[in-house]
Protein backbone atom coordinates (compact mmCIF):
# COMPACT_ATOMS: atom_id res chain seq x y z
CA UNK A 1 0.00 0.00 0.00
CA UNK A 2 2.75 2.43 0.98
CA UNK A 3 4.76 1.41 -2.07
CA UNK A 4 1.77 1.96 -4.36
CA UNK A 5 1.21 5.42 -2.84
CA UNK A 6 4.86 6.37 -3.30
CA UNK A 7 4.97 5.07 -6.89
CA UNK A 8 2.21 7.44 -7.97
CA UNK A 9 1.95 8.75 -11.54
CA UNK A 10 -0.53 11.40 -10.34
CA UNK A 11 2.07 12.87 -8.00
CA UNK A 12 4.50 13.43 -10.86
CA UNK A 13 1.86 14.92 -13.18
CA UNK A 14 0.66 17.38 -10.51
CA UNK A 15 4.23 18.11 -9.36
CA UNK A 16 5.47 18.97 -12.86
CA UNK A 17 2.44 21.10 -13.77
CA UNK A 18 2.63 23.01 -10.48
CA UNK A 19 6.40 23.47 -10.67
CA UNK A 20 6.25 24.96 -14.18
CA UNK A 21 3.30 27.18 -13.21
CA UNK A 22 4.75 28.60 -9.98
CA UNK A 23 8.12 29.14 -11.65
CA UNK A 24 6.50 30.99 -14.57
CA UNK A 25 4.31 33.12 -12.27
CA UNK A 26 6.96 33.50 -9.54
CA UNK A 27 4.76 32.13 -6.75
CA UNK A 28 7.04 30.47 -4.18
CA UNK A 29 5.30 29.32 -1.02
CA UNK A 30 8.02 31.07 0.97
CA UNK A 31 11.41 32.73 0.58
CA UNK A 32 14.42 31.78 2.67
CA UNK A 33 17.07 34.35 3.53
CA UNK A 34 20.18 32.31 4.39
CA UNK A 35 22.22 35.22 5.77
CA UNK A 36 20.18 35.36 8.98
CA UNK A 37 18.06 32.22 8.49
CA UNK A 38 14.76 34.08 8.00
CA UNK A 39 11.65 32.64 6.30
CA UNK A 40 8.90 34.84 4.84
CA UNK A 41 5.64 33.68 3.26
CA UNK A 42 5.15 34.30 -0.45
CA UNK A 43 7.17 36.74 -2.51
CA UNK A 44 8.12 39.37 0.07
CA UNK A 45 11.49 41.05 -0.40
CA UNK A 46 13.22 42.00 2.85
CA UNK A 47 15.70 44.87 2.65
CA UNK A 48 19.15 44.37 4.16
CA UNK A 49 18.72 40.60 4.60
CA UNK A 50 20.97 39.53 1.74
CA UNK A 51 19.95 37.29 -1.17
CA UNK A 52 16.84 35.11 -0.94
CA UNK A 53 16.43 31.45 -1.97
CA UNK A 54 13.29 30.90 -4.05
CA UNK A 55 13.84 27.25 -5.03
CA UNK A 56 12.78 25.82 -1.65
CA UNK A 57 9.46 27.68 -2.02
CA UNK A 58 8.87 26.31 -5.54
CA UNK A 59 9.65 22.78 -4.35
CA UNK A 60 7.27 23.14 -1.40
CA UNK A 61 4.47 24.31 -3.75
CA UNK A 62 5.00 21.39 -6.12
CA UNK A 63 5.36 18.72 -3.40
CA UNK A 64 2.15 19.86 -1.67
CA UNK A 65 0.23 19.88 -4.98
CA UNK A 66 1.62 16.42 -5.81
CA UNK A 67 0.68 14.96 -2.42
CA UNK A 68 -2.84 16.43 -2.52
CA UNK A 69 -3.39 15.13 -6.07
CA UNK A 70 -2.04 11.66 -5.30
CA UNK A 71 -4.39 11.37 -2.31
CA UNK A 72 -7.47 12.82 -4.08
CA UNK A 73 -7.22 11.43 -7.62
CA UNK A 74 -7.38 7.76 -8.70
CA UNK A 75 -3.79 7.00 -9.65
CA UNK A 76 -4.51 3.86 -11.69
CA UNK A 77 -7.22 5.54 -13.80
CA UNK A 78 -4.99 8.54 -14.59
CA UNK A 79 -2.08 6.23 -15.41
CA UNK A 80 -4.13 4.13 -17.83
CA UNK A 81 -5.75 7.16 -19.50
CA UNK A 82 -2.40 8.91 -20.05
CA UNK A 83 -0.55 5.67 -20.78
CA UNK A 84 2.68 6.22 -22.71
CA UNK A 85 2.21 10.00 -22.65
CA UNK A 86 3.06 10.47 -18.94
CA UNK A 87 6.71 11.22 -19.75
CA UNK A 88 5.61 14.39 -21.57
CA UNK A 89 4.82 16.13 -18.25
CA UNK A 90 8.38 16.23 -16.82
CA UNK A 91 9.68 16.90 -20.33
CA UNK A 92 7.37 19.91 -20.72
CA UNK A 93 8.32 21.22 -17.26
CA UNK A 94 12.00 21.03 -18.27
CA UNK A 95 11.32 22.93 -21.50
CA UNK A 96 9.47 25.63 -19.53
CA UNK A 97 12.47 25.98 -17.18
CA UNK A 98 14.90 26.30 -20.10
CA UNK A 99 12.65 28.92 -21.71
CA UNK A 100 12.31 30.94 -18.49
CA UNK A 101 16.08 30.90 -17.93
CA UNK A 102 16.97 31.91 -21.50
CA UNK A 103 17.91 35.46 -20.40
CA UNK A 104 21.06 34.09 -18.74
CA UNK A 105 22.38 32.91 -22.10
CA UNK A 106 21.16 35.40 -24.74
CA UNK B 1 31.55 20.75 7.36
CA UNK B 2 30.66 22.25 3.96
CA UNK B 3 33.71 20.56 2.38
CA UNK B 4 32.70 17.16 3.79
CA UNK B 5 29.14 17.55 2.55
CA UNK B 6 30.37 18.68 -0.88
CA UNK B 7 32.64 15.61 -1.19
CA UNK B 8 29.73 13.39 -0.11
CA UNK B 9 27.49 15.15 -2.66
CA UNK B 10 30.05 14.39 -5.38
CA UNK B 11 30.50 10.74 -4.34
CA UNK B 12 26.74 10.08 -4.27
CA UNK B 13 26.46 11.83 -7.66
CA UNK B 14 29.16 9.52 -9.07
CA UNK B 15 27.32 6.43 -7.80
CA UNK B 16 24.05 7.79 -9.23
CA UNK B 17 25.74 8.50 -12.55
CA UNK B 18 26.94 4.90 -12.74
CA UNK B 19 23.59 3.40 -11.80
CA UNK B 20 21.49 5.56 -14.17
CA UNK B 21 23.92 5.07 -17.08
CA UNK B 22 23.96 1.28 -16.57
CA UNK B 23 20.17 1.19 -16.52
CA UNK B 24 19.80 3.49 -19.54
CA UNK B 25 22.30 1.43 -21.57
CA UNK B 26 20.46 -1.73 -20.60
CA UNK B 27 17.15 -0.21 -21.74
CA UNK B 28 18.63 0.99 -25.06
CA UNK B 29 20.42 -2.30 -25.82
CA UNK B 30 17.68 -4.75 -24.88
CA UNK B 31 19.22 -7.70 -26.68
CA UNK B 32 22.65 -7.29 -25.08
CA UNK B 33 24.28 -10.55 -23.98
CA UNK B 34 26.57 -10.91 -20.99
CA UNK B 35 29.35 -12.61 -22.94
CA UNK B 36 29.52 -10.19 -25.91
CA UNK B 37 31.49 -6.97 -26.42
CA UNK B 38 32.35 -4.54 -23.63
CA UNK B 39 29.20 -2.52 -24.38
CA UNK B 40 27.11 -5.70 -24.35
CA UNK B 41 28.55 -6.69 -20.99
CA UNK B 42 28.05 -3.11 -19.67
CA UNK B 43 24.42 -3.14 -20.84
CA UNK B 44 23.74 -6.77 -19.98
CA UNK B 45 22.47 -6.13 -16.47
CA UNK B 46 19.04 -6.60 -14.93
CA UNK B 47 17.85 -3.01 -15.34
CA UNK B 48 14.97 -3.29 -12.92
CA UNK B 49 17.36 -4.06 -10.07
CA UNK B 50 18.77 -0.51 -10.24
CA UNK B 51 15.45 1.29 -9.68
CA UNK B 52 15.35 1.35 -5.87
CA UNK B 53 19.04 2.26 -5.65
CA UNK B 54 18.58 5.11 -8.14
CA UNK B 55 15.56 6.49 -6.28
CA UNK B 56 17.38 6.37 -2.92
CA UNK B 57 20.62 7.85 -4.29
CA UNK B 58 18.71 10.62 -6.07
CA UNK B 59 16.73 11.59 -2.96
CA UNK B 60 19.87 11.57 -0.79
CA UNK B 61 21.75 13.68 -3.35
CA UNK B 62 19.00 16.28 -3.69
CA UNK B 63 18.87 16.54 0.11
CA UNK B 64 22.65 17.06 0.24
CA UNK B 65 22.36 19.68 -2.52
CA UNK B 66 19.56 21.45 -0.67
CA UNK B 67 21.69 21.60 2.51
CA UNK B 68 24.64 23.02 0.55
CA UNK B 69 22.51 25.47 -1.44
CA UNK B 70 22.54 28.39 1.05
CA UNK B 71 26.34 28.31 1.04
CA UNK B 72 26.32 28.47 -2.78
CA UNK B 73 23.80 31.32 -2.74
CA UNK B 74 25.92 33.42 -0.38
CA UNK B 75 29.50 32.50 -1.27
CA UNK B 76 29.47 31.51 -4.94
CA UNK B 77 26.53 33.13 -6.72
CA UNK B 78 27.20 36.64 -5.41
CA UNK B 79 30.84 36.62 -6.67
CA UNK B 80 29.67 35.15 -9.99
CA UNK B 81 27.24 38.09 -10.31
CA UNK B 82 30.07 40.51 -9.51
CA UNK B 83 32.20 38.83 -12.22
CA UNK B 84 29.27 39.18 -14.68
CA UNK B 85 29.27 35.44 -15.32
CA UNK B 86 25.56 35.19 -16.10
CA UNK B 87 26.05 32.00 -18.15
CA UNK B 88 27.53 30.18 -15.14
CA UNK B 89 24.65 31.34 -12.93
CA UNK B 90 22.21 30.23 -15.65
CA UNK B 91 23.80 26.79 -15.86
CA UNK B 92 23.48 26.36 -12.10
CA UNK B 93 19.90 27.71 -12.10
CA UNK B 94 19.04 25.09 -14.70
CA UNK B 95 20.77 22.44 -12.57
CA UNK B 96 18.65 23.27 -9.53
CA UNK B 97 15.36 23.33 -11.46
CA UNK B 98 16.11 20.12 -13.37
CA UNK B 99 17.16 18.53 -10.08
CA UNK B 100 13.81 19.50 -8.58
CA UNK B 101 11.84 18.16 -11.55
CA UNK B 102 13.91 14.96 -11.37
CA UNK B 103 12.86 14.54 -7.76
CA UNK B 104 9.23 15.00 -8.77
CA UNK B 105 9.40 12.43 -11.57
CA UNK B 106 10.78 9.67 -9.29
CA UNK B 107 7.33 8.35 -8.23
CA UNK B 108 6.30 7.96 -11.88
CA UNK B 109 9.70 6.48 -12.75
CA UNK B 110 9.33 3.92 -9.92
CA UNK B 111 5.78 3.16 -11.09
CA UNK B 112 6.80 2.47 -14.68
CA UNK B 113 9.50 0.03 -13.53
CA UNK B 114 6.96 -2.14 -11.65
CA UNK B 115 6.68 -5.59 -13.29
CA UNK B 116 2.87 -5.42 -13.66
CA UNK B 117 3.06 -2.31 -15.90
CA UNK B 118 6.24 -3.33 -17.73
CA UNK B 119 4.50 -3.88 -21.05
CA UNK B 120 1.68 -1.31 -20.86
CA UNK B 121 3.98 1.62 -19.94
CA UNK B 122 7.01 0.65 -21.98
CA UNK B 123 7.37 3.99 -23.77
CA UNK B 124 6.96 5.93 -20.49
CA UNK B 125 9.60 3.74 -18.84
CA UNK B 126 12.17 4.23 -21.60
CA UNK B 127 11.54 8.00 -21.89
CA UNK B 128 11.65 8.60 -18.11
CA UNK B 129 14.85 6.58 -17.76
CA UNK B 130 16.43 8.72 -20.49
CA UNK B 131 15.16 11.98 -18.95
CA UNK B 132 16.58 10.94 -15.58
CA UNK B 133 19.97 10.03 -17.02
CA UNK B 134 20.12 13.39 -18.87
CA UNK B 135 19.29 15.26 -15.65
CA UNK B 136 21.91 13.32 -13.64
CA UNK B 137 24.65 13.88 -16.26
CA UNK B 138 23.75 17.57 -16.64
CA UNK B 139 23.78 18.17 -12.90
CA UNK B 140 27.05 16.29 -12.45
CA UNK B 141 28.85 18.21 -15.20
CA UNK B 142 27.47 21.65 -14.28
CA UNK B 143 28.28 21.08 -10.62
CA UNK B 144 31.89 20.38 -11.58
CA UNK B 145 32.15 23.33 -13.98
CA UNK B 146 30.74 25.85 -11.47
CA UNK B 147 32.85 24.37 -8.67
CA UNK B 148 35.93 24.81 -10.87
CA UNK B 149 35.05 28.49 -11.48
CA UNK B 150 34.49 29.14 -7.79
CA UNK B 151 34.23 26.43 -5.16
CA UNK B 152 32.42 26.52 -1.85
CA UNK B 153 34.58 27.85 1.00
Amino acid sequence: MIESRLASPVFTVAFCCTYALVFALNWPLFLYYPLHGDFVWGWRVLQGQGPAIVWYGFMADAVIAGLVASVCLPSRAVASRLRNYLWLFPCAAMVVCVFLLRHFFI
Amino acid sequence: MVAILLILHGLVAAALLGATTHQAMSVLRRGARRGGSFLDRYAGVRAQGFTVAIVLLYVVNVCLGAVLYPSYRLNVRVPLEEMSMAWAIGLFELKEHLGGIGLGLLPLYAYTWRPEVAETHRRDRIALTMILVVIVWWNFLVGHVVNNIRGLP
